[in-house]
């Protein structure tokens, strides 16, 4: 058992936990305006590609992270356009958007990288990882804090950075008004259509960096669908965490330690589908706590009344 | 939503099989494009009038579909079923559609309209197939069907050919089981580790790994195998993360039977400096230096044999060709890309020992076990 629950299982959690963070923070400040953002699978899959085009045609991966940012908030204004303008169900604009980045990244692969299915190459500039001498003979610290890929910290940075903007400034309580209460928002004078375009922006700016660090941090490759409905497990570590950015971290972590052990557990020979399951137990699992308690919260807070 | 996803889903199923349709007439109503290209190919090649000659005989073209259970890209079976149909189209001049799909929902209803158009030969790329062409092709007794890798009984209108993946396996087994102690070479531990990711856990796949594991027993009987699957052959990342994991386990070469997520296991084993094997077609290039040999199915000339006998009337309904070692049907590369990365600290010794055991296989002395269902056919 010592090689499952060893010391590096704590970086493995931080590693795979990452990807499905900047999608669970690209939902979460979108949900704090009540717009269930399903389409963060297409906005991480388009910026993905788009990274990788990038970086392999530049050279550059700042510039990289930046396109896959400018790419996130189109197809996030797309969904906005559709929903908030011309009243189309959020769902539905997130599906199409969904689809429409399925197709337009195998377009692209064939025709801007001339290849089908995967691309791979040494010429894809990835996301510097943060190398720090003074730990390399300190045996655990050096396990744990060593070679972080520069985007698996800043996705932590990002938590703290929502949570202060959803819960200390105004423009955040301004948010949640609108989330909560639209018409009591509009009455306040607060502009609900433009508070759900500016959320919907900056979930387009975390969708992008969720794109950019999957193809370009965690792996050097596109590949169809490389995201693999990681997206939709961010929704799920959204409503997990209650839309509050700390508690979906938590929730995140909880899911990349389930996959890491679960990746370690199956070398010693427990069936390959009982490990496999794991990860979708757990989110259904976590979704029925996490509505229960939902539920007790808004019982007290009617009897309080 | 659900009943939203299951429209869109019945939506795309239909308009693939429009298309599938649809391009099937397109090019049989233009004979008149596809054969200028070829001649244009093969002016300078010697088997122009072969090519030439075969279309003017019926004065239509031989018509071949290819349906895929995944899309081409994989840079392994399907690329190499492909490429198999390209060689049958330049050399043969016939002419090909191809069906793909991710989706197993897809796969039936794209071999049904595959067969439905008329083709005189259909394909099923894929073990995938076998159940789909026993419920369908005793519908079509005018159409020949072909099942690649798999022993299809659905009726004397198809033939099968089965890939002995074990004995391939046996080989790559061997040579990380040697590798594993080359201590000398970067990257390797001291640990008698070695790992192995696959797809799907689908019988076939646990053929491979029949013959892997006997393969490293056989060249170290107390090595320690890590065994993955994914779950699926088309998520690279989920299968860096079970490299991942089995080389923190102290495995330092690990082999992938898992198509595009094998690619990601393989760029886990390139990013921590250890090793991997590629499988189904040539993947040593994929990282140089970090792929030891790949375990080849010569699926291309599989294909392209089997569309070479419908053509000539040697199609034999009912009977399955076994692609073994000793018909070269697998086996693995010359290792060249890693000698290269090596220099003089490539160790030798695994590739003499790798052509011996081969030998040994080819003539019986060493009988490579098989997964149940799997190994040579009894006819």
């Amino acid at each position: 058992m010592n090689d499952v629950f060893n010391i590096t299982l704590i970086y493995a959690t931080i590693r795979s936990a990452t990807p499905i963070l900047f999608a669970a923070l690209c939902a979460t400040v979108t949900q704090q305006a009540d717009i269930l953002n399903i389409g963060t699978e297409g906005i991480m899959l388009t910026s993905a590609f788009v990274a990788v085009l990038t970086s392999f045609t530049t050279g550059s991966w700042l510039l990289a992270i930046v396109l896959a940012i400018v790419s996130g908030i189109a197809i996030a204004l797309i969904m906005a356009v559709a929903n908030i303008k011309y009243n189309a169900h959020i769902c539905a604009a997130g599906i199409a958007v969904n689809m429409f980045a399925l197709a337009i990244t195998k377009f692209g692969l064939k025709q801007f990288l001339g290849t089908a299915g995967t691309f791979t190459s040494p010429e894809i500039k990835e996301i510097p990882r943060i190398h720090i001498a003074a730990l390399d003979n300190i045996p655990i610290l050096n396990d744990i804090f060593n070679n972080w890929c520069v985007t698996e910290v800043f996705g932590i940075v990002m938590v703290v950075i929502l949570w202060f903007l959803l819960f200390k400034t105004v423009w955040g309580l301004r948010v949640r008004c609108v989330g909560r209460l639209p018409m009591a928002a509009e009455t306040a004078g607060i502009s609900v259509r433009r508070m759900k375009y500016e959320v919907m922006i900056i979930s387009g700016v975390l969708g992008g960096l969720a794109g950019a660090h999957l193809s370009l941090g965690y792996s050097q490759m596109f590949a169809d669908n490389i995201t693999n409905g990681r997206g939709f497990m961010g929704v799920a570590a959204m409503n997990f965490g209650g839309m509050n950015p700390i508690f979906v971290w938590l929730g995140t972590l909880i899911f990349g330690f389930i996959d890491s052990v679960g990746a370690r557990l199956q070398a010693y020979g427990l069936p390959s589908q009982f490990i496999l399951m794991l990860p979708y137990f757990f989110t259904i699992t976590i979704l029925v706590l996490a509505m229960w308690r939902k539920g007790r919260l808004s019982e007290k807070a009617k009897s309080a009344l | 939503m659900k009943k939203k996803l299951l429209a869109l889903l019945l939506g795309c199923t239909m308009v693939f099989g429009l298309i599938g349709c649809g391009g099937s007439k397109g090019e049989s109503e233009a004979p008149t494009e596809a054969p200028a290209e070829t001649e244009a190919d093969a002016e300078t090649e010697a088997p122009a009038d072969a090519e030439t000659e075969a279309p003017s005989e019926s004065g239509e073209k031989f018509k071949v579909a290819l349906v895929y259970s995944g899309f081409l890209g994989d840079k392994s079976f399907n690329d190499l079923a492909h490429d198999g149909a390209v060689m049958a189209q330049e050399q043969l001049g016939i002419e090909f559609t191809e069906l793909e799909s991710g989706e197993a929902a897809d796969w039936e209803a794209n071999f049904v309209a595959m067969a439905d158009a008329g083709y005189d030969l259909v394909i099923g790329v894929s073990t995938q197939f076998l159940e789909i062409m026993e419920k369908h092709c005793p519908n079509y007794p005018d159409t020949k069907f072909a099942l690649i890798d798999g022993v299809s009984e659905a009726g004397d209108n198809v033939v099968s050919t089965l890939f002995a993946q074990n004995e391939g396996s046996f080989l790559a087994g061997a040579a990380a089981a040697m590798f594993t102690e080359k201590t000398e070479i970067e990257g390797v531990n001291d640990k008698a580790i070695i790992g192995w990711v696959g797809g799907m856990d689908i019988p076939v796949l646990h053929d491979f790994y029949a013959g892997y594991e006997q393969g490293a027993k056989y060249i170290n009987p107390d090595i320690q195998i890590l065994q993955s699957f994914a779950g699926t052959f088309t998520d690279a990342l989920k299968g860096k993360e079970l490299a991942t994991a089995q080389i923190d386990q102290g495995a330092d070469i690990i082999m992938n039977v898992a198509n595009i997520t094998g690619i990601g296991a393989m760029e886990a084993a390139a990013e921590q400096g250890v090793y991997a094997i590629g499988v189904d077609t040539n993947q040593d290039a994929l990282y140089p230096g970090h792929i030891l040999t790949s375990m080849q199915k010569n699926v291309d000339n599989c294909t392209f044999q089997i569309i070479e006998a419908a053509m000539n009337g040697e199609f034999e309904g009912g009977t399955a060709t076994y692609m073994d070692l000793a018909h070269d049907g697998v086996g693995l590369t010359d290792f060249s890309v890693m000698k290269e990365a090596l220099g003089d600290q490539f160790p030798q010794d695994i590739v003499d020992k790798i052509e011996e055991l081969k030998e040994k296989i080819a003539s019986g002395e060493i009988v490579v076990d098989s997964y149940e269902g799997y190994g040579k056919p009894a006819n």
